[in-house]
Order: C-alpha cells, then sequence, then structure tokens
C-alpha cells in the first residue's frame, strides 16, 4: 500500500493535506468508502486543517462560471447539450473515454445480439473499468461486474439512474454480486452510477454515500 | 457580486436540500470568490478553477441533502467540495508536468502570512500551532495545504530529498495534532 507505511492516520492527514500523488489520493478515498473509521480520521483531520483554506485570497469567478451551474443544475425541461459531460461533477475521465471503447468492443462482441444502449461505469478515483450495463430495447438494463468489487460486509453497491436534465437519480436497488436485471426503460444520456450505501440500499431513497463509479448510457453503433 | 459575510450557510445548505434555488444563488454570492480563489490557488489555471468551482457548486446543489450542520461546520465543508475536486483536476491533469514557478511564496514578504487564520477560533488555535513548529516545516506544511502541491512537487520545489520532505510533514502534523488535541 503505497504511502501508509506510517498507518491509516498518516494516510488521512497527508490526504486532506493534499500532497498524496493521484494513487495514493485514490487509495485513500477507496478507504474513505469501504472503512468508516478511516472516513472519520480524514473528517478530524479537515476541522484540524481547513482554517488553512483562508490564506488563499478570495477571487470571483467568471460570470460564465455561473451560467454554466445553471444549466447543470437545469430543471427537467430545461434542454441540456447533447455530450456536455462537464455538466457533471463526477471526474470527466469517468464519463465516455476513448480506453473504454477498446473493453467496451470486446465485450461487446461476445454478445450473439449486440445491444443498443450501454454503459461502462468506471471507479470515480480513476482505474479501470468495473461494471458494465447494457439496457436492451425491451428496457431491461443488465448489470455486471467485470472483476469481483470488495465492499464491506455491513454495506450494499446500489445502482442509480439519472436521467439527463435531472438533479436527483431514481434508485435502481441493490447490486448482489452476481449483477443485476432490472426492468426499467432507460434513454440513452442516462447516467448511471453507483453508490456505497448501508446493508439493503440507502434508507432515503437518495445516494447516501459516496458514488463510487459512474458511466453514462450511449447508442453503441 | 460582493463576498458576503458565510453566517448562515448551514441554513442555507438546508434550504438547497429541499430544492431552493434563491438560497443555491445566495450561497453562490456569498462563497464562489473564496471557493474559485482556492481552486485558482491550487490549479494556477483560470481554466481548472473555472471547472472546480463549478463542480463544487453542482456538487454542493446535489449533495445539499447530505451534509449535517450536527457533525460539520458548514463553510468547511463548502470549502473543501472546491478543494477536492481542485486537487483532483490537478492530479488527472498530471500536475507533476505543470512547469509554473509562480507565485513561490510571495506569503513570505508579508509580516504574517498566516494572519488570516486569526478571522476564526478554529483559525487562531491552528495559527497558535503552526507558530510552534520551526519556520522551515511550518513553510511546507503551508505551502502544501494552499497550493496544493504534492510530495514530489514540494521536493522539487525546495530542491530537498523526498524522503525529507515526507517525514518533516508527517512530524509536522502529529506535531500540530498534539497541539490542538483538546
Amino acid at each position: 500500500m503505497s504511502g501508509t507505511d506510517e498507518g491509516p492516520e498518516m494516510l488521512a492527514a497527508e490526504y486532506v493535506l493534499g500532497v498524496l500523488d493521484a494513487a495514493e489520493a485514490a487509495e485513500a478515498e477507496r478507504r474513505m468508502a469501504a472503512d468508516p473509521a478511516f472516513a472519520a480520521e480524514v473528517a478530524a483531520w479537515e476541522r484540524r486543517l481547513m482554517p488553512l483554506a483562508s490564506l488563499a485570497a478570495p477571487l470571483s469567478p467568471p460570470d460564465a462560471v455561473w451560467a454554466r451551474i445553471e444549466a447543470s443544475i437545469g430543471a427537467p425541461a430545461e434542454r441540456a447539450p447533447a455530450n456536455d459531460n462537464r455538466r457533471w461533477f463526477w471526474p470527466a475521465a469517468t464519463l465516455a473515454s476513448l480506453a473504454v471503447a477498446a473493453s467496451l468492443a470486446a465485450f461487446i462482441l461476445l454478445r450473439p445480439v449486440p445491444p443498443p444502449v450501454v454503459a461502462v461505469l468506471l471507479p470515480a478515483a480513476g482505474g479501470a473499468p468495473v461494471l458494465v450495463a447494457v439496457a436492451e430495447p425491451s428496457g431491461r438494463v443488465k448489470v455486471r461486474a467485470t472483476s469481483g468489487i470488495p465492499v464491506a460486509s455491513d454495506r450494499d453497491l446500489e445502482l442509480w439512474a439519472l436521467r439527463a436534465g435531472a438533479t436527483r437519480p431514481e434508485p435502481l436497488g441493490v447490486i448482489p454480486p452476481a449483477g443485476r436485471e432490472t426492468q426499467t426503460g432507460l434513454p440513452a444520456g442516462t447516467m448511471l452510477l453507483v453508490s456505497l450505501e448501508p446493508k439493503g440500499g440507502s434508507p432515503t431513497g437518495q445516494p447516501t454515500g459516496p458514488v463510487l463509479y459512474a458511466g453514462k448510457l450511449a447508442t453503441y453503433n | 457580486m460582493t463576498q458576503a459575510e458565510p453566517a448562515g450557510a448551514a441554513a442555507l445548505i438546508a434550504r438547497c436540500a429541499e430544492g431552493d434555488r434563491a438560497a443555491f444563488r445566495q450561497l453562490y454570492a456569498a462563497w464562489s470568490g473564496r471557493l474559485h480563489g482556492i481552486a485558482l490557488r491550487i490549479t494556477r489555471d483560470p481554466g481548472l478553477a473555472a471547472d472546480a468551482t463549478h463542480d463544487a457548486f453542482v456538487q454542493l446543489w446535489q449533495n445539499a441533502g447530505k451534509f449535517d450542520a450536527a457533525r460539520g461546520d458548514a463553510g468547511a465543508w463548502l470549502v473543501s467540495l472546491a478543494r477536492y475536486r481542485a486537487l483532483d483536476l490537478v492530479r488527472r491533469r498530471g500536475r507533476e508536468v505543470l512547469g509554473h514557478e509562480a507565485s513561490v511564496e510571495q506569503a513570505d514578504s508579508a509580516a504574517d502570512p498566516l494572519r488570516a487564520l486569526l478571522d476564526s477560533a478554529e483559525g487562531g488555535a491552528l495559527h497558535r500551532c503552526l507558530q510552534q513548529l520551526a519556520p522551515d516545516r511550518r513553510q511546507l506544511v503551508v505551502m502544501a495545504f494552499v497550493e496544493g502541491l504534492s510530495h514530489s512537487q514540494l521536493a522539487a520545489r525546495l530542491a530537498m530529498p523526498i524522503g525529507t520532505v515526507k517525514s518533516w510533514i508527517r512530524r509536522s502534523l502529529l506535531g500540530l495534532k498534539e497541539c490542538l488535541a483538546p
């Protein structure tokens, strides 16, 4: 484990300080999602160090930033530009990366009938795809893990659909280790999200834990 | 758009959780300058800073319901949204290749570069504890946090071995923790 030879507390402290490289920071974020004690350690370091943020001089952002934010959180009736991935706060790299196309193509070719709408869900912290979702013309969505996803015994992964223009995701249920099929019509452009939730799924009907994986359904030609 | 004083942020966040756009607009008016300033200092790139500010406010709107005022300070939460997003963006872009040697310690010239900390109670305690560190270690910790520099970037910037940077930072952090313990 990189950067953790002095124990988890130092990893938490260094994460909050911001000195970790990408791999180490991703490791810290994975632990935050899986280990409440570690997450509490991060929160304690945030309380200690966050006042340092006041040392950066304030500077009003350009007006265009507010316009973009308004577009991003727009009501469902508002039209959002197609393929504008910057609307989402999930790391841009989780959305439609070219590298994904190769693994996606391999996946598709193994199937007897190519499905029309697919999504590859990538870790929010960066890395290889872990889940593949296929929306069949019948409206059935199948989700399969491409490799084992370790989840603490008191947690579950839950699938969500965020439709284009919507501001709140719809719950699609907990994902069992073997994958999941769900009967729901989801159009291309819908963002699929997977969050870490208490056992049995979110008690609130909205994600309560971190979004670990995300990908957008797109028509595969 | 003035930078209004941050009071009431927790109440405004709670209203955002209920879909109150006026509250969201108020939070933006009060906090966008601070968040953008933090993001700009870390990214050193106006485009990336704008992206981080945008993403932080969208995240605020979408996750307002997750903020628990009983567990944390609203301002610190808002600041952390922009800060982590900015750090994430520069890591993705590969900040090791950013060659900017901008603003290496303009803070050095000020009489007390940390005096902004004294504006809040928590900041005051942190200020006192930072003063207990040796000046070079204090500078290292502050530079790391404010500029969002990685271990290896700090080592390059200060022409120090990376092992020394890591151990100085760790010892300084443990010293701060001890000093800040209730």
